[in-house]
């Protein structure tokens, strides 16, 4: 681990933030606490993305498989077999892990190249979305409801919107962390090198099977735990929601607008988009549904054509050029 | 038997369309290089013009391509050319990023202006049976048959024997080899996306009778068409034409002797089994 | 008929001609000689549109082409056989000469230039329907040269003819250049193999790191000792 993981966690900004972060639940009007937890919910979804899509380079679109299954295995058991939700979690995690080693093996057996990488991940996604829809067990197409969260800790109940603040801030700041973490570790290093060239890293003799298995593995499970997390504080786990290609597509244009392979740049990405998303669908949702994805849509081609590293590469500059700009900047990787 | 007969048939008429739509993609990948995502935003666009066309004119889907090829082409067009040329060059990621933001953009489009109240465009044939010994065929499905292929045929002929087909082939073969011909690489890209494009039209045309249309079902048949344009090996023309009766007949199989879900997942399985072993496509480098 | 005035031109802002003049006049058949990488291709390239120069002119019968595309140029007549001679894998003989005349001035003489190029070359003939792919190198080069006359080139550029080819191969296509020479064709012939061009081009330029190193006619060049040590880029 390089020193600039433990430079970021020391880091007075993050901690700052987070303490000026904590009483918002007291502060914020409910409908605002309600756009602030989603977008903590995509900065989190984000950056487990950003593993696999940004720093090993390789577009997954089956993140929803693994979102899905921690929202939807997790309510099922606990609606069908009574089975506590903390359990629920961990047998989501671990079963998308499972399906996360396999796509990476796929990957790594057949040697897959970019577009049959997308190709395939986007195969299984809707793949998994037809099971969900078919099978009663998993809530069929009209979904589950969850009781009501009574705030038992015990029972994964956090105690409504104010519980679900702090669980999806301590999950967001968790996912930016794993990626600071990666970037500054082995791990990040050989994906960088697999991304740039992966037949290479194969002759020089890095483990790319072992390295794939690990990028996608996080990512899923991390992808999965937020999807349970998720999951509660909707209390309905809706299908066409939470396991559908959408998801991904949403969850992918949030990193690539903010800039991909970075830390920063994914959270950056949700942290600007689902706020002006869920004011516009408030907004103006009644008259025109679906306006805040037409605007994603249209910031993220202008991001492309515009700025095609994402909008991370210029709050760096802006930040940079701040009065006593200190060595705290993250390391970034451009995609 | 008869049932067999019923989904092989039911399988072969929607597996033509599909094929088609695939054509259109195929030809813009082989000449630029673009996976477009948007593909079936495309589509969709296609259909909730012809409604618009029937509910303002009451045009008859099969006459309103009249208007929506050409203008989803001069659509196509401006696409190609304001939006995916200045990416010529960059990652093929991007390129999927940004062809999947213009999916968004054309969803929630669809879905400002129309709503999302799945709709009807009612066509003069819709209803009508074509009854052939134990099978028993919609009208629809018959005309989008013919039609299909008729196109299939018409494009293969004119990428044979036009220059302008021969000019699409050469980008493909060789871009560079191409413009030192004379030929205008970025011309050809862009007349290529509009004819894309334009082919998707007449396919939405051909899919709408009956079908109940939503702004978000272009995920589904940009899905689809991807499969068979993967199966058929890309730029493989025959070989596209095949993966679209492929992914016909195995989702009819799979609605008809399969349970529901399995129905549904049949093609994708088919898919995935391809894509690991022949990842080359159905054919063995036939045609093109 | 072509004439190159202080060309600069390069890739992302490296240039790699750097102040290069050059002349040519009609019915002439000049040579360019150099090293790998002394510029030879990229001079190429230039003449044919593919890359923007950085400064410098060319002028082509007087008239200023700079800034011209290369479908205009090759409309002109400014055409190249390309290095690797770059022929359709998959299309057949007969396609790839029909694509040679694809610009908008030969096209109407598609048939008649076709005609020309298959008595000039008549292994073409018998391979028409054949993918070019299939076809050994020297095939392949004939097939390029048939291409490039089939645009009516006034000014033909070769780029490495006898590249990987046999030495009978080689005098053949030199026989056709002779060829083509004396019909009255104006050629500008690049290559590596110093003693071939110096006996085919009437005169030379040697290129150094992008630079005209030795200019001046055949023989001249043949007996200066700074062609080697160019050449041989000491």
């Amino acid at each position: 681990m390089r020193p600039e993981f433990y430079k970021v966690l020391a880091s007075p900004v993050l901690w700052g933030i987070l303490i000026l972060a904590a009483p918002l639940p007291f502060l914020l009007p409910s409908y605002y606490l309600h756009i602030v937890i989603l977008s903590l919910v995509y900065v989190a979804l984000a950056s487990s993305w950003n593993i696999v899509g940004g720093m090993a380079g390789q577009i997954s679109l089956a993140h929803s498989l693994f979102i899905g299954t921690g929202a939807m295995l997790s309510t099922a058991l606990l609606l069908k077999l009574g089975i506590n939700m903390w359990v629920g979690l961990l047998i989501s995690a671990a079963i998308s892990a499972m399906l996360a080693a396999m796509i990476a093996w796929i990957d790594y057996r057949f040697r897959l190249g970019h577009l049959s990488f997308v190709l395939i991940t986007l195969a299984f996604a809707e793949m998994g979305g037809l099971v969900v829809e078919g099978w009663d067990f998993l809530g069929g197409a009209s979904g589950l409801l969850l009781p009501r969260d009574t705030g038992h800790f015990l029972d994964f109940q956090f105690g409504g919107s104010h519980g679900a603040f702090w669980v999806m801030l301590l999950l967001a700041v968790v996912c930016v962390l794993v990626n600071v973490a990666i970037l500054n570790a082995p791990l990040g290093y050989y994906l960088r090198t697999i991304r740039d060239n992966e037949n290479a890293a194969r002759a020089i003799g890095v483990n790319v099977l072992r390295y794939k298995v690990a990028a996608m593995v996080i990512s899923a499970v991390l992808a999965s735990i937020v999807g349970t997390a998720y999951v509660r504080y909707l209390t309905f786990a809706d299908p066409y929601l939470l396991i559908s290609p959408v998801i991904t597509i949403e969850i992918v244009l949030f990193a690539t607008v903010g800039g991909l392979g970075s830390a920063f740049g994914p959270a950056l990405g949700a942290l600007l988009l689902v706020p002006l998303g869920e004011i516009l669908r408030g907004q103006l949702g009644g008259v025109l549904p679906g306006l805040h994805y037409f605007i994603y849509g249209i910031v993220v081609i202008a991001v492309i054509l515009i700025t095609p590293q994402g909008l991370l590469p210029l709050f760096e500059r802006l930040w940079k050029r701040r009065p006593g700009a200190a060595a705290t900047r993250p390391p970034t990787v451009a995609p | 038997m008869a049932e067999f007969l019923q989904a092989l048939t039911q399988g072969l008429l929607i597996g033509s369309t599909y094929g088609l739509l695939a054509l259109g993609m195929g030809l813009v990948y082989g000449v630029s290089g673009v996976v477009n995502f948007a593909h079936g935003d495309f589509i969709a666009l296609g259909m909730f013009m012809c409604l618009a066309l029937y509910s303002a004119l009451s045009l008859d889907p099969y006459v309103s391509i009249i208007i929506t090829v050409p203008v989803m082409m001069g659509i196509g067009a401006l696409v190609y050319r304001y939006l995916l040329r200045p990416m010529v060059g960059y990652k093929f990621l991007m390129i999927v990023q940004l062809t999947l933001g213009l999916s968004l953009v054309l969803q929630n489009g669809i879905l400002m202006v129309f709503g999302g109240q799945p709709a009807r465009t009612p066509s003069a044939v819709e209803s009508k049976l074509w009854i052939l010994g134990e099978v028993v065929m919609r009208v629809p499905h018959v005309i989008a048959f013919v039609v299909s292929f008729a196109l299939a045929i018409g494009l293969y002929v004119m990428l044979r024997s036009t220059d302008f087909g021969r000019s699409i082939r050469a980008v493909h073969q060789n871009a560079h080899a191409a413009s030192l011909m004379g030929i205008d690489v970025g011309r050809v890209q862009v007349l290529t996306f509009a004819l894309g494009i334009g082919i998707l039209a007449i396919a939405a045309a051909l899919l709408l009778p009956g079908t109940p249309i939503q702004p978000t079902m272009g995920l589904r048949y940009t899905v689809i068409t991807l499969l068979v344009v993967v199966l058929g090996g890309m730029t493989n023309f025959v070989g596209i034409m095949l993966g679209g009766l492929v992914i016909g007949i195995s989702e009819a199989f799979g609605t008809i002797y399969l349970s529901d879900i399995l129905g549904m997942l049949l093609p994708y399985g088919i898919f995935v089994l391809i894509m690991l072993f022949r990842p080359q496509g159905l054919t063995w480098g036939a045609a093109r | 008929m072509l004439e190159i005035e202080h060309l600069v031109t390069g890739y992302g802002g490296v240039p790699v001609l750097q102040d290069v003049s050059l002349t040519l006049a009609a019915g002439e058949i000049v040579g360019l000689l150099g090293a790998n990488n002394a510029g030879k291709t990229t001079l190429i390239n230039s003449l044919s549109g593919v890359y923007a120069p950085m400064s410098g002119r060319i002028l082509f019968e007087g008239a200023d082409v700079t800034a011209l595309t290369p479908r205009e140029r090759v409309e002109l007549g400014i055409v190249q056989v390309p290095e690797g001679r770059l022929v359709f894998p998959d299309m057949s003989v007969r396609e790839n000469l029909l694509l040679g005349g694809i610009n908008r001035r030969a096209r109407p003489g598609r048939a008649r230039q076709m005609e020309h190029v298959l008595e000039l070359f008549p292994r073409m003939k018998e391979r028409l329907s054949q993918d070019a792919g299939t076809l050994s190198g020297g095939e392949q080069q004939m097939l390029a040269i048939g291409r490039a006359l089939m645009a009516e080139a006034r000014i033909l550029m070769l780029d490495e003819p006898s590249l990987g080819l046999s030495p009978l191969f080689v005098q053949y296509i030199f026989g056709i250049i002779d060829k083509l020479h004396a019909e009255g064709l104006t050629i500008l012939l690049v290559e590596q193999n110093l003693n071939l061009t110096l006996r085919h081009a009437q005169r030379c330029y040697v290129l150094e790191r992008g630079r005209v190193a030795i200019e001046g006619p055949a023989d001249a060049i043949k007996n200066d000792p700074r062609t080697r040590s160019a050449y041989l880029g000491l």
